[in-house]
């Protein structure tokens, strides 16, 4: 016979064995909509669309709905901007902002420009790196800077109007070089040329590069972030190596403009708890994204500045006119 | 390759769903490259978000096998309805429509399905054996070699203007001029966009062919009374004898080297490679003449080259995680989304991986001789309808097609657009394909210049001191200069004849 005593305590302990899982992860917070659609200009497969892939993959354990991802190709982001403006604005559909999103916005006149939609929340930083050949003469991003001061500079990247240029071209303005910078079409023909010696560094992300570090072929020399990356704790920033400028390859969520307090509240309390997913944390880790959450408010004011220093520099360098 | 267990080969063919993979595979590849507009990439991406719950072997035998379908069929509609269903196939329309009007569609598709699969077959070959070797000669390619290439590809207009050089050259500028618009490739400025957000990626070469080729044959046809009785009856696919076989050796052979060539170098991609297979297989021919006039030869070498693409552009992905065309990067994004990390290490850590791809992709060539047998007397029947509703057939295939891209009305007006310039072109004896070259090339030679200059400091030494491209641009010159003694001589002989 189990005593009125012991079954008390027995129960007691089942009770907490039930529940101690349950509160190391709590049940997933109510949404208004049962789907909620993620749009990407990206291709399936590219850089955005493997974000929010991932992403939706465990986002419904802190957000009680079904993540949809829709590709809305063409007009480099402009169709899939214009589909998010004209939705309605009750948190059933969300974009996941890149920095294409505002460059498309500066450099042309589209129907709906990123001054139409809201920003919701940040969630990443991508790692924005200056890497050279592992077989090269430069073994810091002093060695380039001294090259390029002494002879001439050859450095790539990998688009035109890219942030990787533009992080290039405030690198050279700061440290006061001659430098050619050189675009390419995308990070495989520059990451050939920096290979074969024509460049001497390449500035690009982490994931494009992985094959090349992993196989010891390229090294890294700086982070343009604000931190040194946790993954690659070695590495300075190229703030430390002593040349001020910081870049921030952000990735968030966008809304069509007027969301109700309630959603965005949701979503500011689930994305922190989604970073800190132990699962999740593995998954990003490895493509060495920087968790950086930013709740809405300050999200809004971030997305002005990019876009107010893009612009500037986009002036500076006669890309935009007038 | 020795490192494989023949049991594990064994285990991949029997134990998993391999081979049905590269089969359905190669079937969605052929629909989606028979479909004007439907590029062989974007095939492949409307499949990618299918393969993200699948086992990883699989997926990406069925995204390869998806490739070597879509490369050839493409050939399809360039040889039945004067559309090239990819880009690479733009090349094919030359011989194989001519061949078509001729009432020879069995053969001229019985050329394109062997020459593609003896293009595999050599592609897979040299992506099994000679991996090494080859991503070592993909690193050596320089600005400077590219702007070779591109010259080289450009002095082949000569001979694809079909008799008025200046008309070719004419046709060429506009081309060129064409491929200018959208960001700068440098700099980063937007030209010729009159701030429409459509324009800023650029005009895409597919779009100015199915509007030059497609839109204008129908607008022709529309011209000429009649419904058009239906010009052939037999349904029946013609695979080369012995004899053909024998003749189609050289163009292949050519076809296959340039193929190598251009699936190493990133950018280059099929269409580059095939328009150059064409122009050599002319070169080298034993009876140029029938080039343009419904040639075997003239569809066997751009066909073997494009499909020889499917694999060796393979080769700098699976060795460095570069991809060597549009195809091989969508292949990349399947690779990432498994977690799988394209270089050296893949071979070690993922073998299984690599085993499947090398047997999937060898599946799939094969069964594309089987395939393309069955599929192909259902295409010929279906072009034999009367010519009225076959015009509004394909005009709704064509729109469709294009839509289907970006679900873009703006396309869909670049395409009616290039339909009537292409019909004012063809009223007025301008060629095509140098403007098609033009756009195809133009971004390349442009971007590779440009950065051969800034690299050099403006030094045009630049591009002779690199062996690449120094052979590349004598190669070049050569060309040029004999083609143009050539025409000098015909005009004599004319004279001659006429005096």
């Amino acid at each position: 016979m189990v005593s009125r005593r012991e079954f008390g305590r027995l129960t007691a302990a089942a009770i907490g064995a039930v529940a101690l899982p349950a509160n190391s992860r709590a049940a997933p917070m109510a949404y208004p909509h049962k789907v909620v659609t993620l749009i990407t200009h990206s291709s399936p497969g590219g850089g955005s669309d493997v974000f929010l892939r991932e992403m939706s993959k465990h986002l419904g354990r802190y957000i009680d709905a079904t993540f949809v991802v829709e590709n809305v190709q063409g007009g480099s982001g402009a169709r899939a901007i214009s589909r998010l403006a004209t939705a309605r604005p009750d948190g059933s559909v969300f974009y996941a902002t890149t920095p294409t999103y505002i460059f498309t916005s500066l450099l042309s006149k589209p129907q709906h420009s990123f001054r139409d939609v809201q920003p919701l929340v940040n969630v990443f930083s991508d790692a924005e790196v200056v890497y050279t050949r592992a077989d090269g003469p430069f073994k810091t991003l002093a060695d380039v800077i001294a090259h390029a001061k002494e002879k001439r500079g050859r450095w790539g990247a990998a688009n035109p109007a890219s942030l990787e240029r533009q992080a290039a071209e405030r690198l050279k303005a700061a440290a006061g070089v001659n430098a050619a910078i050189v675009s390419h079409e995308g990070g495989g023909d520059l990451m050939i040329n920096v290979l074969n010696g024509t460049l001497d560094i390449g500035v690009g992300e982490i994931p494009e590069l992985r094959a090349q570090l992993e196989a010891k072929k390229v090294r890294l020399l700086a982070v343009f972030n604000a931190q040194r990356l946790p993954t690659q704790p070695d590495i300075p920033t190229v703030k430390e190596s002593g040349f001020d400028v910081v870049v921030q390859k952000f990735r968030g969520l966008a809304g069509p403009k007027g969301l109700p307090a309630d959603v965005i509240g949701i979503w500011e309390k689930a994305i922190p708890q989604l970073l800190a997913d132990a699962e999740y944390r593995r998954i990003y880790a490895a493509e060495s994204l920087v968790p950086d959450f930013i709740p809405q408010a300050a999200y809004a004011t971030f997305i002005n500045d990019f876009a107010q220093s893009s612009e500037a520099f986009f002036r500076e360098t006669g890309v935009i006119k007038n | 390759m020795g490192q494989f267990e023949f049991s594990q080969a064994l285990n991949l063919l029997i134990g998993t769903p391999l081979v049905p993979a590269a089969i359905i595979g190669l079937i969605w590849g052929i629909i989606g490259g028979a479909l004007p507009g439907i590029s062989a990439s974007i095939t492949m991406a409307l499949l990618l978000p299918f393969t993200y719950g699948m086992d990883p072997t699989i997926a990406i035998v069925l995204l390869a096998s998806t490739y070597i379908g879509a490369e050839y069929g493409g050939s399809i509609p360039a040889i039945l309805i004067r559309t090239p269903g990819t880009n690479s196939a733009a090349a094919t329309v030359i011989d194989g429509y001519e061949m078509k009007r001729q009432g020879k569609a069995g053969e001229a598709l019985g050329i394109s399905l062997w020459s593609g699969v003896v293009g595999s077959l050599v592609g897979l070959f040299l992506l099994v054996t000679m991996t090494e070797p080859l991503s070592r000669l993909a690193l050596s390619f320089t600005p400077a070699s590219y702007f070779g290439l591109g010259i080289l590809g450009i002095s082949i207009i000569a001979s694809l203007s079909g008799g008025s050089l200046l008309k070719g050259l004419a046709a060429a500028i506009v081309g060129l001029m064409v491929s200018t618009i959208g960001t700068d490739p440098i700099s980063g400025v937007s030209r010729y966009t009159f701030d429409v957000p459509e324009l800023i990626g650029g005009i895409k070469p597919i779009l100015v062919m199915v509007g030059l080729f497609a839109v204008s044959e129908l607008l022709m046809q529309s011209g000429t009374a009649g419904h058009g009785a239906v010009a052939e009856a037999r349904v029946r696919i013609v695979l080369p004898g012995w004899a053909m076989m024998k003749r189609l050796f050289k163009p292949q052979g050519i076809g296959c080297v340039t193929g190598t060539f251009e699936g190493l170098m990133p950018g280059g991609g099929g269409s580059i490679a095939a328009f150059l297979a064409y122009n050599e297989a002319k070169r080298w021919s034993s009876k140029p003449e029938e080039f343009g006039r419904g040639s075997p030869e003239g569809i066997a070498a751009p066909e073997a080259a494009n499909n020889t693409v499917a694999s060796t552009s393979l080769i700098p992905l699976l060795s460095f995680g570069i991809p060597g065309s549009n195809s091989a990067a969508v292949l990349l994004g399947g690779l990432l989304i498994h977690g799988l990390l394209p270089g050296p290490r893949l071979f070690e850590q993922n073998g299984d991986v690599v085993l499947g791809l090398y047997l999937g992709s060898l599946i799939a060539t094969l069964a594309q001789i089987l395939i393309g047998m069955m599929i192909l007397p259902f295409c010929m029947w279906m072009v034999n309808r009367p010519r009225p509703y076959l015009a509004a057939f394909i005009l709704a295939l064509v729109m469709a097609g294009i839509f289907t891209i970006n679900s873009s009305l703006f396309d869909i007006g670049l395409v009616l657009a290039g339909g009537v310039i292409g019909y004012l072109m063809r009223v007025s004896g301008f060629p095509f394909l140098p403007a098609v070259l033009g756009v195809v090339l133009g971004p390349m030679i442009e971007g590779s210049y440009r950065r051969s200059l800034l690299l050099s400091d403006g030094d045009h030494m630049i591009f002779l001191e690199d062996r690449i491209g120094l052979g590349l641009l004598s190669l070049a010159a050569v060309f040029v200069v004999v083609s143009l003694l050539r025409e000098g001589r015909d005009l004599r002989r004319a004279r001659g004849a006429s005096a």
